[in-house]
Formats: C-alpha cells, sequence, structure tokens
C-alpha cells in the first residue's frame, strides 16, 4: 500500500481544498440568487409602487373638488352643519347623558305600535351566512357584554366635569 | 549463488535508484502539492474577498437604484393637508405610427372611419383634421393626454398604428382649480406663471424632488371659495373674479382664486387668456372697503377720540373743482359709526382731512400699498399710487379707496392687520410652522384693531354688509362699490364690487375677500350692482362652507361685545 500518511495528509488537504471551494462557489451562487431576487423584488416594488401612485393620481383627478361639488348638487344635496348642529366639547356631549334631576319634566315619549306577529325588533335579524345563526346567538351568552372603551369614556368623563358625575351618582343612591 | 550474488547487487542499486526517484517523485509530488495549495489559497482568498464584497458594498448601488427608480422628474405639489395639486405622472398620449403595420396602408380601415371612430371617444375631436393627419401618412401625436378608458376603447379599434405610449407628464388632478397659484410647466420642462415657476430649482434637482413642494392653500377651501366665486359670476354675468381667505395671524393664504380660470392640463392645447391673475396683478381701485383702513388710522392717531362725534352728510364737500358725495342722501350729520354702517363718502373724506395727508400718507406705506404685493406669486401687480406729498383732494378720495388703486391681495393684507391686533405680515404661499410666521410690523395699536373689530362686525350686522351674516360665524366687514375709470371720468354703469371680512370677529383667524369685476343687475341680486347685493351674499355662503375646515365652528352663544356702539346707532340702541 502507498497510501502513506504523508499522502493521507495531502489527500486530506486537497479534499479540504474541493470542498471550500465547492461551498464558496455554492455560497456565490446563493448570493448571487438571493440578490437577484431581492433585485427582481425592488423591480416589483417600483412597479407596484407606480402602479399605486398612478391608481391615486386617477382617483385623485376623479374624485376632484369640482367632481364632488358636482356630485353633491345632482346626488346628495349636502350643506355645510349649522351652529346648533355642534356640541361644545365633550362637557355639553356628557350633559346629554345626565340622569334627570329631581322634580325635572319627564322626557317626552313617543307612541310606537309593533306590526303584528312581530316580537322585539322591527327589523328582520342579521343571520350570519357561516354558521346560519342569527348573530346574536353566536355570541356565548357567558361573556360578559360590555363597551370596548366604557372605563376610558368615563374616566374621560370623570376628568372633564367631576360635578356632573358626582351628582349623577347622588342622584343613582 | 554467483547467481544471486548478482540478484542482490541489481537489487541494490536497484534500491538505491529506486530510493532517489522516489525521493525525486516526493519532492515533485510535495512541490506540486504546494502550488496546488498555494492556488487553492489564492482562489479562497479571492472568493473570501468577493464574498466581503458582496457582503459589504453591493446592495448600496441597489437600493439606491430603486430610490432613483422612484423619485419623480419632477417633485410634485401638495396642499397643506398633502393632497396633491401637480405630479409627474406617466400619462397615456395618443401617437399616430403609420409603420406599426410594416409597410403597407398605414390603418386596416380607411383614416375617415378610423376618424370617425375617434371622434366617438373624444366628442370635442375635429374629424376633418384627424382624418387628414391619418391619410398623410405621417407619424406624429393625435393627442397629447388621453385617459385609461378612452386609451382601452382606442386598444378596441384593433387600429395598431394608434399607439399609446406612456409619457412623462405634469398632471394637475384638481384640473383647473388653483391653476392661477399652480401655473403649468412649458415645453421646455420649466414652470410658469405660478410656483410651478417660483419652486422650478427645488422641483427640478435630484437632491430636492423627491420631497413634495407644500403650499400653504387648502384644496376644500380653494374648491368651496371658487365655486362660490363661480356662482356669482353666474348670477351677475360678471365679467370676472377674485377672491382670498387668508389667515391673519400668520399670512398664509388658504386659497386664492382668480375667475374665469384656466385648466394647467390643457395648456398645450389652446393658449388661454385666463392666465392673467386678478388677485396679485390686477390693480382696481377698491373703493370703501377703505374706509375702515382709514378710520382705523384716525383712531390710532387720535384725531377720532369721540365715536360719537357728529360729522355733517348733508352738503357734498367742493373741493378743487370736484365734488365729493355720497350715493344718497344720509341724513343731515353721521357720526362714525353710522358713516361705516352707510359707507359715507362725505365723512370719511373729512375724516381723513382731520387726520391729515402725511399720517394717512403713512399708514397706507406701512400697509404696503406703495409697493408690490408681498407674495411668492411671480405676477405682482403694482398700485398706481400717487406719487409725492398728497394734496388735501388725494387725502380725501384715497380715504374712500378712489385715486389709489392696489390689488385684492394688498386689501387682505390690510384687513388682516386691521383686526389682528395691528400686525401687518407678508402674504404667503408656503405653509408656515408656528416658528417660521414672521414677525411683522406693527401698523395699528391692539385698542385701535380691537375698535375696528366692532365696527367691522356692526356693518354687517346693521349696515351693508347684512347679507353676508351667516349665523353663528360672527362675520364682519365692509363692502365696496368702486366704479371703474373710463375716458372721461368713472363710468357709473361699470363697478367693481369687493366685499373684504374677517371672521370670526371676536378672536379674527381668516380674513376673506370677494371681488366682481363688473357685476350686473339681475334678477338674483334684486337688480343691484352693489357689493351689498352681489359679493356680500358670496362671502355669507363661503364662510359657513371653509368654516368649519378651518377650525371655526359656528357657534350662536358667541359674539364680539358691540353694546357700547350699539346706542350710537339710532333703531339699534335696544340691542
Amino acid at each position: 500500500m502507498n497510501l502513506t500518511r504523508d499522502r493521507l495528509r495531502s489527500a486530506g488537504w486537497a479534499l479540504i481544498l474541493t470542498i471550500c471551494c465547492a461551498v464558496t462557489l455554492a455560497l456565490t451562487f446563493r448570493v448571487n440568487a438571493v440578490k437577484s431576487q431581492v433585485r427582481l423584488a425592488e423591480r416589483q416594488i417600483v412597479a407596484l409602487k407606480r402602479e399605486k401612485l398612478f391608481l391615486e393620481t386617477e382617483f385623485e383627478a376623479r374624485a376632484n373638488q369640482q367632481q364632488l361639488k358636482a356630485l353633491n348638487d345632482v346626488e346628495f344635496g349636502y350643506e355645510a352643519p349649522k351652529a346648533d348642529q355642534y356640541i361644545e366639547g365633550e362637557r355639553q356631549l356628557a350633559s346629554l347623558g345626565k340622569p334627570r334631576g329631581p322634580g325635572a319634566p319627564a322626557p317626552i315619549r313617543v307612541a310606537a305600535v309593533l306590526p303584528a306577529g312581530e316580537e322585539g325588533s322591527a327589523f328582520p335579524a342579521m343571520v350570519s351566512p357561516l354558521t346560519g345563526k342569527a348573530m346574536a346567538a353566536e355570541v356565548s351568552e357567558d361573556t360578559p357584554r360590555k363597551p370596548a372603551s366604557s372605563a376610558g369614556l368615563r374616566d374621560r368623563l370623570t376628568r372633564i366635569d367631576p360635578i356632573v358625575v358626582g351628582k349623577a351618582e347622588a342622584t343613582r343612591e | 549463488m554467483s547467481a544471486i550474488s548478482v540478484a542482490t547487487t541489481t537489487i541494490t542499486t536497484g534500491r538505491r535508484q529506486l530510493v532517489n526517484v522516489r525521493q525525486q517523485s516526493l519532492l515533485v509530488a510535495k512541490w506540486r502539492a504546494l502550488w496546488v495549495m498555494g492556488l487553492f489559497a489564492v482562489i479562497a482568498v479571492c472568493a473570501l474577498l468577493r464574498i466581503l464584497l458582496l457582503g459589504f458594498f453591493e446592495p448600496a448601488p441597489a437600493s439606491r437604484g430603486m430610490a432613483d427608480m422612484l423619485l419623480p422628474d419632477r417633485g410634485e405639489i401638495r396642499d397643506r393637508q398633502g393632497v396633491p395639486l401637480a405630479r409627474a405622472f406617466n400619462a397615456y398620449a395618443l401617437w399616430f405610427n403609420p409603420n406599426a403595420l410594416g409597410g403597407g396602408s398605414a390603418l386596416v380601415k380607411s383614416p375617415r372611419e378610423v376618424a370617425n371612430a375617434l371622434a366617438r371617444i373624444f366628442p370635442d375631436l375635429d374629424v376633418e383634421d384627424i382624418a387628414a393627419r391619418l391619410a398623410s401618412g405621417k407619424p406624429g401625436y393625435l393627442r397629447r393626454r388621453i385617459l385609461p378608458e378612452e386609451a382601452n376603447r382606442i386598444h378596441a379599434l384593433g387600429e395598431p398604428a394608434l399607439e399609446f405610449p406612456r409619457e412623462n407628464q405634469r398632471f394637475y388632478p384638481q384640473g383647473s382649480m388653483a391653476a392661477h397659484i399652480l401655473g403649468f410647466v412649458g415645453a421646455d420642462g420649466h414652470g410658469r406663471v405660478g410656483m410651478e415657476q417660483v419652486f422650478d430649482g427645488q422641483l427640478t434637482d435630484p437632491a430636492t424632488r423627491g420631497a413634495p413642494a407644500v403650499l400653504s392653500i387648502d384644496s376644500r377651501v380653494q374648491g368651496a371659495l371658487e365655486d362660490e366665486l363661480g356662482r356669482g359670476i353666474r348670477e351677475t354675468n360678471a365679467k370676472g373674479a377674485a377672491g382670498i381667505v387668508l389667515d391673519v395671524d400668520t399670512g398664509e393664504v388658504m386659497a386664492l382664486a382668480s375667475l374665469p380660470s384656466f385648466n394647467p392640463n390643457l395648456i398645450d392645447m389652446a393658449s388661454t387668456p385666463n392666465i392673467f391673475n386678478r388677485v396679485s396683478n390686477q390693480v382696481y381701485e377698491l373703493g370703501s372697503t377703505f374706509k375702515p383702513i382709514t378710520v382705523a388710522a384716525a383712531i390710532d392717531a387720535g384725531t377720532v377720540t369721540d365715536l360719537s362725534r357728529r360729522y355733517q352728510s348733508a352738503r357734498p364737500i367742493a373741493i378743487g373743482g370736484f365734488q365729493i358725495r355720497d350715493s344718497h342722501s344720509l341724513g343731515a350729520s353721521l357720526n362714525v359709526p353710522e358713516a361705516l354702517i352707510h359707507s359715507s363718502n362725505i365723512v370719511t373724506a373729512q375724516i381723513a382731512d382731520e387726520l391729515g395727508s402725511a399720517r394717512l400718507n403713512a399708514t397706507m406705506r406701512a400697509l404696503g400699498m406703495n409697493e408690490r404685493p408681498y407674495i411668492e406669486l411671480p405676477a405682482r401687480g403694482f398700485p398706481l399710487w400717487p406719487k409725492g406729498d398728497w394734496s388735501r383732494i388725494t387725502t380725501m378720495t384715497v380715504s374712500y379707496g378712489h385715486g389709489i388703486a392696489v390689488t385684492p391681495l394688498h386689501l387682505a393684507s390690510a384687513y388682516a392687520a386691521l383686526v389682528n391686533g395691528g400686525i401687518w405680515r407678508p402674504a404667503t404661499l408656503r405653509k408656515l410652522d408656528p416658528g417660521q410666521v414672521p414677525q411683522g410690523r406693527r401698523v395699528f395699536k391692539a385698542s385701535t384693531s380691537a375698535r375696528m373689530r366692532q365696527l367691522l362686525r356692526m356693518i354687517v350686522v346693521d349696515g351693508t354688509g347684512k347679507k353676508a351674516d351667516a349665523p353663528g360665524f360672527r362675520i364682519g366687514g365692509k363692502t365696496g362699490s368702486a366704479e371703474k375709470p373710463g375716458a372721461g371720468g368713472y363710468r357709473r354703469s361699470s363697478l367693481v364690487a369687493t366685499f373684504a371680512a374677517a371672521f370670526p370677529m371676536d378672536r379674527p383667524r381668516f380674513v376673506v375677500i370677494a371681488m366682481l369685476d363688473e357685476p350686473q343687475g339681475t334678477a338674483a341680486t334684486s337688480f343691484q350692482r352693489t357689493a351689498a347685493w352681489n359679493t356680500a351674499p358670496i362671502v355669507g355662503r363661503v364662510v359657513p362652507r371653509v368654516g368649519p375646515l378651518l377650525g371655526v365652528m359656528p357657534d350662536d352663544t358667541r359674539d364680539v361685545d358691540i353694546t357700547d356702539l350699539s346706542p350710537l346707532v339710532p333703531g339699534n340702541a335696544s340691542e
């Protein structure tokens, strides 16, 4: 056997070098592949951004002030809101929900007649297209129902007008 | 035996040689291995360097390439809310390429049929002209800019010779809105007329054109102002109209309209005579709108200390062969609020006479009435300003807005100073940050300004400006109906009707000027030509539309306190 230790060593070196070379080559290919992918993605991004700009411009042109005015004149007839349609601030908004004070006149209630054969709401129940059940049935009874940000609103109202809230608590008790 | 010994010697020499050969070949092999190793080392180093190169230096140019690709050829112009008003845009053009079919006839159908088909897509097309151009077989633009849906319909015609290349053009999505502010881009790629010209360097420089140029105007306010001015023109058959909405505290122009307008998108199709800007370029004698300035100057100078003092108003003032008279008799005497409410020339002239020419002149100079208006627009008109020391008659006529001609923009800046506490600031079309607001210069005392707010509000509550009184917006202002000078004096039939207003009067935020050039009396204006009947209602309609957009909410419970002046106006004492 002429496979001496030296020979083995040099063969090993050659193998390592070959492997290194192959790895380098593969890495280079990989890098190039990723790079071209990046370039392709960039080209796509540019094309999409241009398309977006194009669509946005078209939208702006179709929805320009003059067109909106013409549309409003023909279709909607909206007008600028009047002074009595504004609420001064959160203080005034909160005062709308204030409980009736002692001795205050009862709010006017308008009589309503439900159509025969219908109980509760006059509107048909909203049915989920997936389950075929009414939307209200999907919410499990166990979960407590509350508005998303009741605490936040209450906090804010308390902060703005502690007197009104204080009064409200007092009347409730 | 000998044979064996021979063999032994042979072996010995052979072995010796073999050892020699083996040593040599080993040396060679080692050298070769060294060479190969060196080679591999070089390759490995090269590969390493390449990887490092890729890792560190390569991505940068690629990303710059993307930014470059997205960089517009000309920067965008936006309004203060970020709505694009002008942008570089690859719009479709309609190009006739006679060689598309590769020789022979350029078109599949006859030129006449194609021209008729095109005319169905573009109704304003000249069929004869297009048919002739298609028949001639010369390449050229049939239309510079077409919509995508029009391009689709042309594609459906099945004519390969009709091409629609996407070309880089300037596009104004809002059409003719704010055309005088924006201007347009000429065929050489440089801006003309408006802010396109002013921002030209910034919009074309690769370093800065990526970021949009931001204007001070609000496109919604601009749209409302143009719309109401257009309605005013239609109702009065006026020659034109001008309007401004100006922020009194910063000098920012929120809207600036000159009608009739032009469409910068179609600028290459028809050279338009409407490019002339009435707001910043045309000077007018703006008439009675100057009276509050005169009164303010008199209050400021201390020549009017008592607003209840009565001036005679029965007799015209004869001076220098000229008579100063009122449009109709206003009674024997008037005090200052009454003079403003009824717009008396006679009383204003007397107030100006007492004030003196030097002080009125100084006030007018301080308000910038003797120089071109301060704004970025290139087209700025020079006022017709009486030169030298003013004679008595000049002082008197200037006091009620005659003998001096300024642009509506001058008037807007002056009214801003009148109501904002007395500080004059230059108008600007650039959006200003709070820190960039110019210092301005004090023209009136704050107390004078407070008094003028009351007086201007009274004119709208009780006087000629009643039709401008939008509920809840606390508008104050002054009408002005000046006769236009013509051959041989003033022409009684052609007027310039102006209404200069500010709102809300309890804490003025914006000045609104509406002006109509030669309005006619129509049924809509009760057959009147004066500002009280045509421009005051325009302001009365504009303010409710723009007020909430600009952060001024209508409120019936607030107003500037005019109780101390109300008793001076009869029939008003109870209020």
